[in-house]
């Protein structure tokens, strides 16, 4: 981790001091335990701050269509060159980004680096059964947390996992122009899709039941969908008022119309960074419904997403023989 | 005002004789977050909290309300009576907001009848805090973890009691209608409690520089500052719905044909949609205007309208930020500390 | 709030027999007129259809489906033409792909199957339109009316 660390400080000045790049994204300490946050570096002296540890959950990729746009006032597209620090789920979130368009090869410098799994905040502050963490830092495969009474309580890492992290597939990035050298060790889980399968088994209401409980937490601050790397369009359909195609209040049904229909404009573009669902202040399983969709777009289409720029959209495409049985 | 001892094992009772009488809101735990909601018994109660989640502030200004039903042009029905309400176990930071709220729907010009109607019938309980969370900052916004403002009556953990103080006659009147529970203050329990005074404003270890912050955003409405520290905010809602005294909305129908309800909806000054303009002009083009328009208005064009700051130092934002974009940190940048 | 039942767009008063409302999406190019030549040839449907017309079937976007369940409709029913026929080469053929995906995922969060149907019907099939109206409608009729994703403001 240091030594990506400090690999990684080393790649950022040189890519600015040699001017390849204006501007780098990257992670830098947060000020909370446990916690990383996103920060934009254009200066060779601001690299220092870089960080990489176990909490650099956030997916960096989400600026980037941003960045790219034409500004709103002059309607002219700023020239400059991004380098980004990716993992390898954020790393298919740019891969998407290439393939649908929304981010000029030539002007992103992609950093990859070899990711072991990030930490999952919440998991942590549920193991600490409401003592509040006061500081907290990375050893030897541990993680070390003080609590408000001044203990220490060394945790494994391994428990700890982001749940996207523990059926990851892809921990070195598919795409980059320059690799930090690093390990990933880790196992993905035998059956990555057991809790999808799970509640497929279940009966059609207690699936309307987990659909129904899950959504009455939400409060629709939309930071799902904000945090999402693919959920770029300029103005979502869940604002758009002319025709108004969901409506605003807390009405349960309009937050479910929401929500399906954030999640399946993903089908067959998410690739299960987690974002969305570590962004939620409320703690709602959106992966469960994502997930879903990542499974049979694999089953139907036979589609991977976030590996290839070339392969065309799985929804974009056809075969002729597609699956036909459940139309009349 | 006067000061007594509830003792623990009569809270229970205290709360039951509430329940007969008000409907009673309390923090409870929800699906894995904490929230106000109404208890019907003292169990429901959550057993250890910090403070909620989500803010009380929608027991005034709900998240939707329908503010009246019409068809073809005319008003059926208009806003329901509310029933007399306890909230119990408020945050005396969270009551601070609701002092603030009042500033807004029941100022001199402006009345909100539906926020007054449930004001007016809501006596608040609150307790106050002996462990300040790392995000607490209340001590900076005109408030504090022990601080009576807002409040009806204000409790004071002491282990195995809680020193009741009553802070208006509202407060004073629940206490009487209750007297039978409650028991004389001794020499020992006031001590105590300044214990508790003490040690919660020590253990405050969180602060930002509000100090002449109003007259250094005067002048920064166009500061390059702003250039910067807008860039990682995600713009999502999670800082303006989960902050107690963030109190925009937006009216819509929603209507079938003619008949309908029209309805207020929490709306966010960081949503792209809240200012956008019939001709499709947006005067609040980007992350940057939004995030320098909620903080102008907390800190700036709230002290200069009322007089405050519209943060009340609860931490929740700085918590929940799916960025860490801390507010603690911006307001630091910005007075150059 | 206590709510006064709106009139939904329903055409059946309280008292009466409920009768599923259905949603039909028909493409203009085929399904459209397999309804037409039923029409023409006087082959008997039930009347619980309410026909949207659309360009193709791939213009049905998964929001309108989601949008008439939550306004009231018990069931939807999205037709199109024949693979190989779709009037711009390959609309439906993406349809497909579209809606295979959506009738698992509503599935899957516990809309019960047949609420939501599909089916390709050509300019000459008026019979076959008239037996998947009857096949819908008796469908959506056992599972009752909708309950899931409706909007309060209609129940
Ligand atoms: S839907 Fe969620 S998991 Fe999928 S790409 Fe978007 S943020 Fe990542
Ligand atoms: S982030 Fe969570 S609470 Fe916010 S809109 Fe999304 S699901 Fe709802
Ligand atoms: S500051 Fe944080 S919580 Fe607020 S809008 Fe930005 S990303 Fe969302
Ligand atoms: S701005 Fe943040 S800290 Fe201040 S009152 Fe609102 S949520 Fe609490």
């Amino acid at each position: 981790m240091k030594q990506i660390q400090s690999r990684l400080r080393q790649t950022a000045r040189q890519l600015l001091s040699e001017g390849k790049v204006d501007l780098l994204i990257g992670y830098r300490q947060g000020s909370l335990p446990l916690k990383t946050t996103p920060c934009f570096v254009s200066q060779e002296e601001e690299a220092v701050g870089l960080v990489w540890n176990s909490f650099c959950t956030n997916n960096l990729a989400v600026y980037l269509p941003g960045l790219f746009r034409p500004d709103p006032r002059s309607r002219k597209r700023e020239e400059k060159k991004v380098g980004i620090v990716v993992k390898g789920c954020d790393c298919r979130s740019v891969v998407g980004h290439l393939k649908e368009d929304q981010v000029p090869r030539e002007d992103l410098v992609i950093i990859g680096v070899p990711c072991q799994g990030m930490i999952d905040e919440k998991k942590i502050v549920a193991k600490l059964e409401g003592k509040e963490i006061i500081k907290a830092k990375e050893q030897d495969g541990q993680i070390l947390v003080v609590d408000e009474k001044g203990q220490e309580i060394r945790l494994a890492k391994g428990n700890f996992l982001r749940d996207s992290c523990q059926v990851c597939q892809h921990p070195v990035p598919p795409l980059y122009d320059i690799l930090i050298e690093g390990e990933t060790a880790r196992q993905a889980l035998s059956d990555e899709y057991a809790e999808v399968k799970e509640l497929e088994e279940r009966s059609i209401d207690q699936r309307w039941e987990f659909f129904q409980r899950e959504m009455s937490k939400c409060i629709r601050c939309y930071a799902c969908r904000n945090a999402c790397p693919l959920c770029y369009c300029p103005e979502c359909f869940a604002e758009q008022s002319q025709p108004r195609w969901v409506g605003t209040t807390d009405d349960p049904s309009d937050i479910m119309a929401f929500h399906l229909g954030r999640i399946f404009h993903t089908a067959g573009r998410c690739v299960d960074c987690g974002a969305c669902e570590a962004a939620c202040p409320m703690g709602i399983e959106l992966r469960k419904l994502t997930r879903k969709l990542i499974k049979d777009v694999e089953e139907l289409f036979g589609y991977e997403t976030g590996v290839s720029v070339e392969e065309p959209p799985p929804l974009a495409t056809y075969k002729l023989d597609d699956d036909d049985e459940f139309i009349k | 005002m006067t000061e007594k001892i509830l003792t623990k094992d009569k809270q229970e009772e205290f709360l039951s004789r509430l329940i007969k009488v008000y409907q009673v809101f309390a923090p409870v735990e929800k699906e894995g977050n904490s929230l106000f909601s109404q208890i019907n018994t003292p169990e429901e109660l959550a057993e250890e909290y910090r403070n909620t989640k989500r803010p009380p502030k929608e027991l005034f200004f709900p998240h939707s309300e329908a503010l009246f039903r019409f068809r073809k042009g005319q008003v059926l029905e208009e806003n329901p009576n509310e029933v007399e309400r306890v909230i119990f176990g408020m945050r005396p930071c969270d009551a601070k907001s609701l002092t603030l709220l009042d500033m807004v729907f029941n100022g001199k010009d402006f009345k909100d009848p539906y926020f007054i109607a449930r004001r007016e019938k809501t006596t608040i309980i609150s307790i106050a805090c002996a462990r300040p969370q790392i995000t607490c900052f209340c001590t900076s916004c005109g408030t504090s973890p022990v601080s009576e403002e807002g409040s009806d009556i204000l409790l004071f953990d002491l282990g195995e009691n809680y020193l009741v103080k009553s802070i208006t006659p509202k407060g004073q009147q629940l206490i009487d209608s209750l007297g039978d529970l409650l028991t004389d203050t001794q020499e020992s329990d006031l001590k105590k409690r300044d214990e508790l005074i003490k040690t919660a404003l020590v253990e405050m270890k969180s602060e930002i520089p509000t100090e002449g912050l109003k007259e250094k955003l005067e002048g920064m409405f166009d500061s390059p500052i702003w250039e910067k520290i807008h860039l990682k905010c995600l713009g999502c809602g999670i800082c303006t719905y989960l902050c107690p005294t963030c109190h925009c909305f937006d009216i819509v129908d929603e209507a079938v044909d003619s008949e309908g309800e029209r309805v207020k909806n929490w709306d966010s000054c960081m949503y792209p949609q809240f200012t956008i303009q019939a001709s499709g002009l947006n005067p609040r083009l980007s992350n940057k205007e939004r995030l320098r328009q909620r903080m102008m208005h907390k800190f700036n064009y709230s002290v200069s309208n009322y007089g405050q700051t519209f943060c009340v130092g609860c931490g929740r934002c700085v918590r929940n930020c799916p960025v860490n974009l801390d507010i603690r940190e911006i307001v630091k940048l910005i007075s150059g500390k | 709030m206590e709510k006064k039942k709106p009139n939904n767009g329903g055409d059946q008063p309280q008292n009466r027999q409920w009768q599923p409302k259905i949603v039909a999406f028909l493409c203009h190019w085929c399904s459209y007129a397999g309804a037409d030549l039923a029409g023409i040839s006087r082959i008997q449907y039930p009347p619980n259809i309410r026909v949207i017309r659309v360009p193709c079937s791939s213009r049905v976007n998964p929001l309108h489906i989601i949008k008439a369940l939550q306004h009231g409709a018990d069931g939807v029913l999205v037709s199109g033409c024949h693979p190989g026929d779709c009037h711009y080469g390959s609309g439906n053929y993406l349809a497909r792909r579209k809606f295979a995906l959506l009738k698992r995922f509503l599935e899957f969060i516990g809309i019960e199957p047949g609420r939501v149907q599909f089916s390709w019907v050509s300019a000459a099939e008026g019979q076959k339109f008239a037996s998947v109206i009857e096949e819908v409608v008796e469908d959506v009729r056992k599972l009752g009316p909708a309950r899931r994703l409706v909007k309060n403001s209609v129940k």
